[in-house]
């Protein structure tokens, strides 16, 4: 692939992830513009089939900005949402997807700037010419 | 005309309908009270609807007021009346509050307004602005800005030459020059005094030149310049039309200055200067912009982080005391400063100089209250019985005060000493 | 039946309209399928745009709304209650951010962030197709709210609720309460001590009836949703151990802050003799006679170091403290008016005695205090200096020399963190801030709220705060929970999951999935399914993922609404 920026779909959470989001907009922070998300509840509550979709359709990778252990439903979401990316990881291989297309990581809800961060080291990993 | 006063009843009366007495009735209403909110002004909202941004998140002014204001209008348990003057409150016992207002007349039914502008259009006299500090000018019949509430023309009958064009242009018809004052008796359990401050008026200090050199304004003006709400769609001189490049803002105007008779800090001149600031950079990238300063008064959550950022984007601060501000020919100014940081007397060139005015006390409640006496602090604010443990207790039982009707507060903390208000006023009527 | 919706796309008066071409947006997404109507607004929350959305919903019998304006975090309830009061069931309304995740976020690139806010709003569209009208559920209300911590926030909240007759359960962790009122002399405006104010304050909690005083307490569990929270108390008294289960409706948090302890060597502290914290200073003047005598040394001066632990050019406290400016200056007031012979230097950054206490400040300077304004890049050196001790620093106000003052005790004004003991905000998963304080939803729209519907927090522990203010705070948040339990009934989300009982074949995943135990097995005709409690499910999702036939879907989060949000965004 050879563009500026990738297609990126976001799973944040509307109480957690999602704010940091915000704030990263509040703070002026710029990520590419390719980027778009979609607050859930938990992070624990994504379908595989969703973010299988999400790369069917014509996504170039997935984010799950996940609660981490900052989730209010409970202390299992981090190990569930573990489990999720793993799950997605088998069927993405079946399918041929690279795995690294789907990453994962705890976004707090003041993290912003470790959002940013994410986003665009993951929007350069997908830019790079072998993916 | 009206022989006999109407009587309303209602469980708390809240005085003035800016920022803290909106919270603090909608506080009051959603716990089931009745309340009617005395206003003087045409519109809710006070000194906040007014402004551009606020700091520290630079969420418009607006985004925040006016659906506040909204709720308050729309809430079943509240009344509004606005353009009204409360001219007595008596307390006859505990729970028994008996107030006198009067209805200003609008010259409009507000019921039939649809806020078309066609009288605003028609109108053939034009005086200054108030509602943008003068900046611009209005006609005689007009909407007090666009987003008022309600959002209501008026006629300024003391301007007006009744010549009756906006009557003849009015769609609804609904221009009545026959209105006339209309007197209320109010009852109330309890009442709460929102009067707000007054912006100090810098043309007392000879020195800065206000009203005399044509680009020294206040902050306030600035806000209007800045805000969406705005008269022109850019930031400009409003003398000459001249895009500003270097723009100086004087802190403490009218503040910390015993020989002006206010000596205290005002606690938001710094921080909605540094607000500005941010927002000229934005506006007017190319713009220089100079802070003059005695201490920056960053006190706030989040607010050194505020003031670091401007620091950051390349506002400069400097640390010194103001002297005179005289004007050139060509409109720019020049500021007379004592550097602090040298000792020395330097001088700078401007092209606009904004003024960060201070808070003033409004010590006008005091005079409404007849039967008790509503003591003023040495500062003429609302004096507080119990500052620390019950802030928003006054001399009065059964009175409480809210906002920055007992001394200067951001609106964060105006909105704090509002829902504090409240309580005390919940548990008073518990009592 | 089609639904007919109204889309209307905000300019925020320039947040959104100076780097999102608004216009564009309208008209990209005007012929999308169901939109009837499309209108770009100035300001989409203002009273007169809800009016006109008003008029638009009844005029056009609209059976959807889509507003694309900031983050639904601050005004989806607003449009909700626009959509209601319009006879519109308020579940229809879908809200798009397209500011904090579009105008802001990529102010840098006009044309992305406006193709951006295109798709945006295309997805909340889609969504607002199959959008379906909800009925929230309707829960009863604990009327009782348990306090956590008992300082003087905590202590003011929970006498104010008590007075407006609700149930108070005040828990303490300490053996007394106070809190940091124990170690305050005189507090600006009063002059009075903090342990007059907690007499006061002692005496008014005596005479309410409605307060549970549980000291030496603390919440070790919780559980439960907004109006029936239940939380277990350990209680460690002298016959050992107890536990202790209360039901409340609302919890308001007070746990107040720590004083920052300087670092080893910081300003010499723990180094040299004779340099003592703020905290410690107090407690030696509370104690001191005739002279003012420390380590054996009579003091003639007393030099105060500012801004340690705030504002730190180097550590990670970038925040300022609020209220040691005042504090220091009192303090040292307070010196004079003792041992009028002593002579204080400040050591600041600037004096931030904001308001009124500035009239203190002035005072300071009257007696004779003097003040150097230090720089960050020259900041104070401590160093020992034949018996005594050597300040120098930077001075802003003499061209930047350095300047020397001699003393013989050092204060450090240390500021305020927050409390070292973490346990409860990670218990209540309670958000903090870039300042590591517990974080309000708003600092202005909703300043004593947390995400954690029904825990409202106070005082100190959301940030550093005077007393006034932090009173202030306290009867904010309590006028906030009272609100919460004073109606006896609650609306709830009804946001849950439900399962499809034709594909489910029971096999107990969802169940052991779910941390709230709202999954049980029922007998459907013969076949074993799994059902939802809709009064205990919280809508985590937690069971969608786990199921083998995806025979659960989550109430405004179903497939097809996510997959449908996911197609649109993908073109």
């Amino acid at each position: 692939m050879n563009k500026r920026s990738a297609k990126i779909l976001v799973f944040s959470t509307e109480k957690i992830s999602d704010p940091a989001i915000d704030m990263a907009g509040l703070l002026k922070l710029h990520y590419p513009p390719q980027v778009y998300t979609i607050a859930i509840r938990c992070s624990s509550g994504i379908k595989p089939k969703w973010i299988m979709r999400a790369f069917e359709k014509g996504f170039d990778g997935v984010f799950i900005a996940a609660d981490g252990s900052d989730c209010s439903f409970g202390e299992s979401c981090i190990e569930k949402t573990g489990s999720i990316v793993e799950r997605t990881h088998i069927m993405m291989k079946e399918k041929g997807l690279e795995p690294a297309r789907l990453r994962m990581a705890a976004i707090c809800s003041v993290c912003s700037e470790s959002f940013v961060k994410q986003i665009k080291s993951f929007n350069e990993l997908l830019i790079k010419p072998e993916n | 005309m009206q022989k006999e006063p109407t009587t309303l009843s209602f469980d708390a009366l809240v005085i003035g309908g800016g920022i803290a007495g909106g919270e603090a009735a909608l506080n009051l209403a959603s716990n089931g009270y009745k309340v009617i909110i005395i206003e003087k002004r045409l519109s809710l909202g006070g000194k906040m609807i007014m402004l551009s941004k606020v700091f520290p998140t630079l969420d418009c002014s607006a985004c925040i007021t006016t659906p506040k204001v909204s709720e308050i209008s729309r809430h079943p348990n509240i009344t509004i009346f606005t353009e009204s003057d409360l001219t007595s409150v008596e307390k006859r016992g505990e729970h028994d509050f008996v107030a006198k207002v009067t209805r200003r007349p609008r010259y409009v039914v507000a019921e039939d307004c649809t806020a078309c502008q066609l009288c605003e259009e028609a109108c053939p006299v034009i005086v200054k602005d108030q509602f943008q500090y003068n900046l611009v000018g209005r006609k005689a019949a007009y909407i007090p800005f666009s987003i008022a509430s309600p959002k209501v023309a008026a006629i300024d009958i003391e301007n007006c030459t009744l010549c009756g064009a906006c009557e003849k242009v009015c769609p609804p018809g609904c221009i009545d020059f026959t209105q006339e004052p209309r007197d209320y008796v109010i009852t109330a359990k309890t009442a709460i005094v929102a009067t707000g401050f007054k912006l100090y008026d810098p043309s007392n200090v000879p020195r800065y030149n206000y009203g005399e050199a044509k680009n020294v304004i206040t902050s306030m003006q600035m806000e209007r310049l800045l805000a969406p709400t705005r008269p022109f769609h850019t930031i400009l001189r409003s003398s000459d039309g001249k895009v500003p490049d270097k723009i100086a803002y004087v802190l403490c105007a009218g503040s910390r200055d015993d020989s002006l008779g206010n000596p205290i800090c005002s606690q938001i001149c710094c921080m909605y200067s540094i607000k500005q600031a941010q927002l000229l950079m934005g506006a007017l990238p190319m713009a220089d912009i100079t802070i003059y300063y005695i201490d920056i008064r960053a006190y706030g959550k989040g607010y050194e982080e505020f003031y670091e950022q401007a620091a950051g984007m390349g506002v400069r601060f400097v640390k010194g005391k103001i002297g005179r501000i005289s004007e050139k020919e060509n409109g720019n100014l020049t500021l007379r400063y004592e550097d602090l940081a040298s000792g020395k007397l330097k001088e700078a060139d401007h092209d606009l100089v904004v003024l960060s005015v201070g808070v003033k006390p409004n010590s006008e409640p005091a005079g409404l209250f007849t039967t008790h006496k509503l003591e003023l602090d040495s500062l003429q604010f609302v004096k507080q019985s119990d500052p620390l443990l019950s802030p928003a207790k006054t001399t009065i039982e059964g009175v409480f005060v809210a906002g920055t009707a007992t001394g200067p507060k951001d609106i964060p903390d105006s909105i704090l000493s509002a829902g504090s208000a409240s309580t005390e006023a919940i548990c008073y009527l518990n009592q | 039946m089609k639904k007919k919706l109204g889309i209307y796309i905000c300019a925020c008066g320039g947040n959104i309209s100076d780097y999102v071409d608004i216009e564009k947006v309208k008209d990209s997404i005007k012929d999308e399928d169901c939109v009837i109507l499309a209108k770009t607004t100035m300001f989409a929350c203002g009273d007169s745009n809800q009016n006109d959305m008003d008029t638009d919903i009844k005029e056009n019998n609209l059976s959807g709304i889509v507003v694309a304006s900031c983050s639904p975090k601050l005004h989806l309830s607003t449009f909700r209650a626009v959509s209601e009061r319009a006879g519109l069931n308020k579940y229809n309304y879908v809200h798009a951010n397209i500011r904090e995740q579009a105008s802001w976020a990529h102010s840098d690139d006009k044309t992305g962030a406006t193709e951006k806010a295109i798709l945006l709003v295309k997805a909340a569209i889609a969504k607002a197709r199959l959008a379906e009208s909800l009925e929230p559920i309707v829960i009863e209300s604990k009327r009782s709210v348990a306090v956590i911590g008992g300082g003087v926030a905590g202590l003011k909240a929970a006498i104010s609720l008590s007075r407006m007759q609700d149930e108070v359960f005040l828990i303490e962790r300490d053996s007394r309460v106070g809190g940091k009122l124990h170690e305050l002399d005189t507090i600006s405006p009063e002059q009075l001590t903090g342990k007059e104010l907690l007499n006061i304050l002692e005496e008014d909690i005596k005479n309410e009836k409605n307060i549970t005083l549980m000291t030496n307490s603390e919440v070790v569990g919780y559980s439960g949703n907004i109006g029936d929270f239940k939380l277990k108390v350990n209680i460690s008294g002298s016959q050992g151990q107890s536990q202790k289960d209360i039901n409340v409706g609302s919890i308001l948090v007070a746990t107040g802050f720590n004083s920052y302890t300087p670092a080893d060597g910081e300003f010499g502290y723990n180094q040299i003799k004779n340099v003592i914290t703020l905290p410690q200073f107090r407690k030696l003047l509370r104690n001191s006679n005739e002279k003012l005598i420390y380590n054996d040394k009579k003091i003639g001066s007393i030099a105060y170091i500012y801004c340690v632990g705030s504002r730190q050019a180097k550590g990670d406290n970038k925040y300022c403290s609020r209220y040691c400016c005042t504090a220091a200056v009192q303090a040292s007031l307070d010196v004079k008016h003792k041992y009028p012979e002593i002579q204080n230097y400040h050591f600041t950054k600037g004096v931030r005695t904001y308001g009124k206490q500035e009239l203190i400040y002035k005072e300071s300077n009257r007696v004779g205090d003097i003040y150097i304004q230090f720089l960050d890049k020259k900041p104070p050196v401590v160093t020992e200096y034949d018996g005594a001790i050597s300040i120098k620093a930077g001075d802003l106000l003499s061209e930047k020399k350095e300047i020397e003052a001699i003393a013989d005790l050092v204060v450090l004004i240390t500021g305020m963190v927050p409390d070292k003991d973490t346990s409860l905000g990670s218990l209540f998963k309670l958000p903090k801030g870039r300042d590591k304080f517990f974080n309000e939803i708003h600092m202005k729209l909703r300043p004593v709220e947390t995400v954690i519907d029904g825990i409202t927090i106070a005082g100190t522990c959301q940030g550093p705060k005077n007393v006034m203010e932090s009173v202030n705070s306290a009867m904010s948040a309590a006028a906030k929970s009272h609100s919460f339990v004073s109606k006896g009934e609650l609306e709830l989300e009804p946001i849950i999951a439900y399962v499809d009982k034709s594909s489910c074949n029971w096999c107990n995943a969802c169940s052991e999935a779910c941390p709230f135990n709202a999954v049980s097995m029922i007998d459907d005709g013969g076949k074993s399914v799994a059902t939802i409690n809709t009064s205990t499910c919280k809508g985590c999702g937690m069971c969608l993922p786990v199921c083998p036939s995806d025979s659960i879907e989550l109430i405004s989060f179903t497939n097809k609404e996510m997959e449908s949000m996911i197609d649109v965004l993908a073109k």
